[in-house]
């Protein structure tokens, strides 16, 4: 389940993802390392040391603020491992936004040459193909185990900084937990905690125990917010991914997109009409564009969900393990169905909820592989709202942050399914008046609500003498002559190097 | 390392469980003006020299007969003792702290400072520059909105020998001294040019008048608020704010002063007077051609029209152009010719030039006619807000049902949060505050929010609920906190039921239970009262 509270963005910004940035410092002959003799080459590596991969990154991340120019490109490491016979898994977040990927093994010189080919990053999880199979020669796919014990060792092995080799740490597990993920932002799975120190390069690589995998190193926190606390991605996740790509597509999470709420008081219980047995979860709102909704009414209870009786606190009891009672549907796939037992007016009833869709609000997470959409009118630059567009631009229009965090809340994307801003104005005679209307929201041009940023695209499209567009909270008419924007437009696209002036399309690259 | 978005301070991760401190730590500001005043006062520059040249004590101030002493039996040190209240914790108020002012006596027994020296005053002490007699005084009118207060001593004889200040308006390029006492009761005078004169906002943000600015060194030496400036011996404003990295003082114009007093004068005080709209700037060319208003110079574009407000009853229309103002033509930027000021926003005109409840005679453009109308200038008072701008001298209403602490949203609750309150109170309430009147019309009075939990045994897992709105209660929609009281008179089966817009979305309290467990709530977190409804 999604967190879906007021103030989703800030619960996450301390995790860090372990990811080596290829910090290109030419020390010269190892300078300060020189005294340390030079260890003949080792033993054959082992199996499993055989069958680790150093995974080279060369990304583009897109530019929101020119969003027609091509980003900067920078370069990154992570860790992968032979997972099947002819693939490597590694994290989302290694190969997200990927141009160019290198595969390194130990005791080969080859760099071979790696496309992802199934990535998730909601679980932060993908596949990679290598083009030459001799890649292949001499690993073994790595075995996946289970869930380790509490307090018991674990081994971690990758590429983190401070060498080129491959490196190996040892620790315990410290805890199981539902937590967050800090690669898409906003989903949160099954989580183990380990004190294995884990540093950037470690990203994606096997955590062993007893010869097996029982995860994938991920995220944790900078030295100065907690010590020792690595994450590792558990194999019920691991697997899941794998069994879902199986038909050849990542069909991601499915998700209740409902928000329970603890029914421990007594008087909440008498209310709703619950026995005094701690079962039963009140379903506090229901979100329209979610799964439940049309099943599940705001102020029913959950009783059980396929069978598995629901505690007050929202806990089912599942393969021994008290969970969140989303972790039931976190384990289905698409096309599933989940069997609620409610309890809606204190009449009981069993609905079976469909399992169609994953969390359909992806402007609230970091999004990744994906070109910015975007207008460009008259010199105003307009974008939908993301996350994305936050994290590149310092709006200082408080409503913006409030059309962000409410949006699922208050379900703002009914009337909003895009939430249209005027992100950004390339300076022109046309516009020196309109520095005013900069980070407003669109709310209409001539008369029509425009909900998406393809509405505006069509509305400018039609001819008309004036463009007037109005934006929420601003009583002040932005208008524009079509004449003038036409007498503009070569001039701005040649002063500001702007090869193309839209792109609506954000899901193809 | 490369990081999945900005790395945020730690903030979210350390602060759990710790929620109650957090507003309480965050509240640094104590009141809503203090904070605006903060720059002048928070540096003291122990390191100024009696440096330049415009800084000199007066010559013969030392001298009883001098005309320093003259000047001097105009002045009186104002100390006022303060105690905010709590937002976050309305049945308490918050340690009382001392203010200092240099008043400057008017004619008639009165003594003039910036309102925020009295705002939340428990006591005002007047005491004369030599130190040689104190006295206790009272407010006689304030207005927190243009930052002004007259006070007055207990018995009339202890400013008998004043015989109070005239008033001077100043102008720009005006060479004006800004009065400041030194502890022995030396007149200190440093000397400035006034620059500009503009329409900007108040410390209470809601509120814009004139203000004029004083390039000027000052020694502060003290925490003082409230200085004099003087313009060829008579008033010519009270300093607002003063900012020592820059040497630029605000002062407030003896012509806003003029209007205060004036207004104060008729018992009882209405207010710096508005018409109730806003406007939009119709500068840009492709927006006059679609306005249709090629044909004119000037004008504004009426954007908004505030319901019952004076611009409705005067039948101002949204889309109207407001072309002049009792016969001052306006431009396109707003503004009008001031004959003090030059060109100057109308706000000035309306507010300063006007009184409540005067009849303006304004002209408008609609649909390409020329239209005459009357708009009955009225102030806007706070309590009229669904969101107060500010609460001073009032102390926070609140209702404490069972355990969950209801209060009405304010700007002054917000203020809590902090000088960064837009960003650092919760989203939802912000968002209301701010966004009031864009909507269409409020049914609601006042916003009521379930402010935080004192837990007891009727509120088990509501422990950690925190600034979710109310709506109604037993069915019964709440449109402020005096609805309360009248809809736990039809609990349900035994229960009040208690509907929330946000998570969870209703709520259950023993009906019983929550009379029963007054007492204990009482004594055991201290509350004085359950409830402050006055």
């Amino acid at each position: 389940m999604q967190p879906r509270c007021l103030l989703s963005l800030k619960s996450l910004s301390t995790l860090t993802l372990f990811l080596g940035v290829a910090t290109v410092t030419p020390l010269g002959p190892l300078s300060q390392f020189s005294l340390l003799p030079e260890r003949a080459s080792a033993a054959e590596p082992s199996p499993i040391r055989k069958s680790l991969a150093r995974i080279g990154n060369t990304s583009q991340d897109p530019n929101y603020r020119q969003p027609w120019l091509p980003g900067v490109t920078m370069r990154s490491s992570g860790t992968g491992w032979v997972v099947t016979k002819d693939r490597i898994l590694t994290n989302a977040h290694v190969v997200s936004n990927a141009r160019f990927l290198t595969l390194e093994k130990e005791n080969d010189p080859k760099k071979y040459i790696a496309t992802v080919e199934h990535i998730a990053h909601d679980c932060d999880l993908a596949i990679l193909k290598v083009q030459d199979p001799t890649f292949f020669n001499g690993t073994i796919p790595l075995e996946l185990g289970d869930i380790p014990e509490i307090e018991s060792e674990v081994s971690v092995f990758g590429y983190p900084i401070g060498g080129e080799r491959l490196s190996v740490t040892r620790g315990v597990v410290s805890r199981i937990d539902f937590r967050p993920y800090a690669h898409s932002g906003i989903d949160s799975h099954l989580t183990i905690q380990i004190d294995a120190a884990i540093n950037p390069g470690n990203s994606g690589g096997p955590v062993l125990q007893k010869g097996k995998v029982v995860g994938v190193a991920f995220q944790g926190f900078s030295g100065d917010v907690a010590q020792n606390v690595g994450y590792m991605i558990p194999t019920p996740v691991i697997r899941r991914f794998l069994e879902d790509i199986k038909d050849g597509n990542y069909d991601r999470y499915m998700d209740l997109s409902m928000t329970p709420f603890n029914t421990l008081n007594p008087a909440m219980r008498k209310g709703l009409g619950l026995a005094n047995d701690d079962k039963g979860v009140l379903i506090s709102s229901v979100a329209s564009a979610g799964v439940c909704s049309g099943y599940v009414k705001p102020g029913d209870v959950v009783l059980a969900i396929d069978g598995l009786p629901v505690a007050s606190d929202g806990t089912v009891e599942l393969e021994g393990e008290r969970v969140q009672m989303a972790e039931v549907a976190e384990r289905k796939f698409r096309g599933d169905s989940v069997r609620l037992t409610l309890l809606r007016a204190r009449a009981k009833m069993d609905v079976t909820v469909p399992l169609s869709q994953a969390w359909p609000f992806a402007m609230q997470a970091n999004q990744f592989d994906v070109q910015p959409s975007y207008v460009l009118f008259g010199g105003l630059l307009f974008q939908p709202l993301s996350r994305n567009l936050l994290n590149s631009v310092q709006f200082q229009n408080p409503r913006l942050t409030y059309f962000f965090e409410a949006f699922v809340p208050r379900e703002l994307y009914m009337e909003h399914p895009e939430v249209v801003i005027l992100s950004g104005i390339l300076a022109d005679p046309i516009n020196t008046y309109l520095g005013e209307f900069k980070e407003g929201i669109v709310e209409e041009i001539n008369g029509t609500a425009v909900r998406t940023l393809k509405d505006l695209a069509d509305a400018f499209a039609k001819p008309a003498e004036f463009y007037v567009l109005r934006f929420i909270g601003n009583g002040r008419p932005l208008v524009l002559e079509r004449s003038a924007v036409e007498a503009a437009r070569e001039r701005i696209r040649s002063r500001y190097g702007v090869q193309k002036e839209q792109f609506l399309d954000a899901s193809i690259r | 390392m490369k990081l999945p978005f900005p790395i945020r301070p730690a903030l979210s991760l350390l602060a759990i469980g710790s929620s109650w401190l957090a507003a309480s730590s965050l509240a640094a500001s104590e009141t809503a003006i203090a904070t605006a005043t903060a720059t002048a006062t928070a540096t003291a520059r122990t390191t100024a020299p009696a440096t330049s040249a415009a800084s000199s004590i007066l010559p013969g101030s030392n001298e009883p007969n001098g005309p320093g002493a003259l000047l001097s039996q105009n002045l009186v040190r104002v100390t006022s003792t303060t105690q905010p209240y709590d937002f976050t914790r309305p049945w308490s108020k918050r340690a009382p702290l001392s203010r200092r002012a240099l008043g400057a006596v008017l004619k008639g027994n009165r003594v003039l400072v910036t309102a925020e020296c009295v705002a939340n005053a428990t006591y005002i002490e007047l005491e004369t520059p030599d130190g040689e007699r104190k006295q206790p005084a009272r407010v006689v009118c304030v207005d927190y909105e243009a930052d002004l207060a007259l006070l007055q001593p207990e018995s009339d004889d202890f400013l008998k020998d004043q015989p109070g200040l005239a008033f001077a308006t100043p102008h720009v390029g005006d060479s004006l001294a800004v009065l400041q006492l030194e502890a022995n009761g030396n007149l200190l005078s440093s000397k400035g040019q006034m620059t500009t004169a503009e329409v900007v906002r108040y410390p209470i943000d809601d509120t814009s008048l004139l203000v004029g600015r004083l390039n000027v060194s000052l020694q502060v030496r003290e925490t003082v608020l409230s200085l004099p400036l003087l313009k060829d011996g008579s008033l010519a404003g009270l300093m607002l704010r003063y900012d020592s990295q820059s040497g630029l003082l605000d002062f407030i114009p003896a012509t806003v002063v003029e209007h205060f007093i004036n207004d104060s004068i008729k018992m009882p005080y209405e207010g710096f007077p508005r018409m109730g709209c806003s406007f939009a700037v119709t500068r840009d060319p492709q927006l006059r051609r679609f306005l249709d208003l090629n044909g004119s110079k000037g004008g504004v574009l009426i954007t908004q029209i505030l319901k019952d407000g004076p611009a409705e009853k005067a039948g101002v229309q949204k889309g109207d152009v407001l072309l002049e103002i009792a016969g001052n033509p306006i431009d396109s930027d707003g503004n009008y010719r001031d004959t003090d000021y030059g060109r100057i926003s109308l706000g000035h005109l309306v507010s300063t030039k006007h009184f409540e409840g005067q009849l303006v005679k304004i002209r408008v453009s609609r649909a390409g006619k020329s239209l005459n109308l009357e708009v009955p200038v009225a102030h806007r008072h706070s309590e009229k807000y669904l969101s107060e701008p500010y609460i001073i001298d009032r102390a926070p209403r609140y209702y404490v049902l069972g355990g969950l602490v209801l209060e009405e949203l304010s700007r002054q609750y917000l203020k809590e949060f902090g000088g960064d309150w837009i960003h650092k109170a919760p989203l939802e309430l912000v968002n209301i505050d701010r966004t009031q009147g864009e909507g269409p019309e409020e049914k609601r009075k006042r916003v009521v929010v379930l402010t935080r939990v004192l837990p007891s045994d009727l509120t088990v897992g509501y422990e950690d609920l925190r600034h979710i709105l109310v709506t109604a209660i037993n069915g019964k929609p709440l449109n402020s906190l005096d609805d309360i009281q009248g809809a736990l008179e039809n609990p349900v089966d035994g229960l009040h039921k208690i509907e929330l817009l946000g998570d969870p979305s209703i709520l259950f309290l023993d009906a019983k239970g929550v009379q029963a467990i007054g007492p204990d709530l009482q004594r055991s977190y201290g509350l004085p009262a359950l409830s402050r409804l006055e």
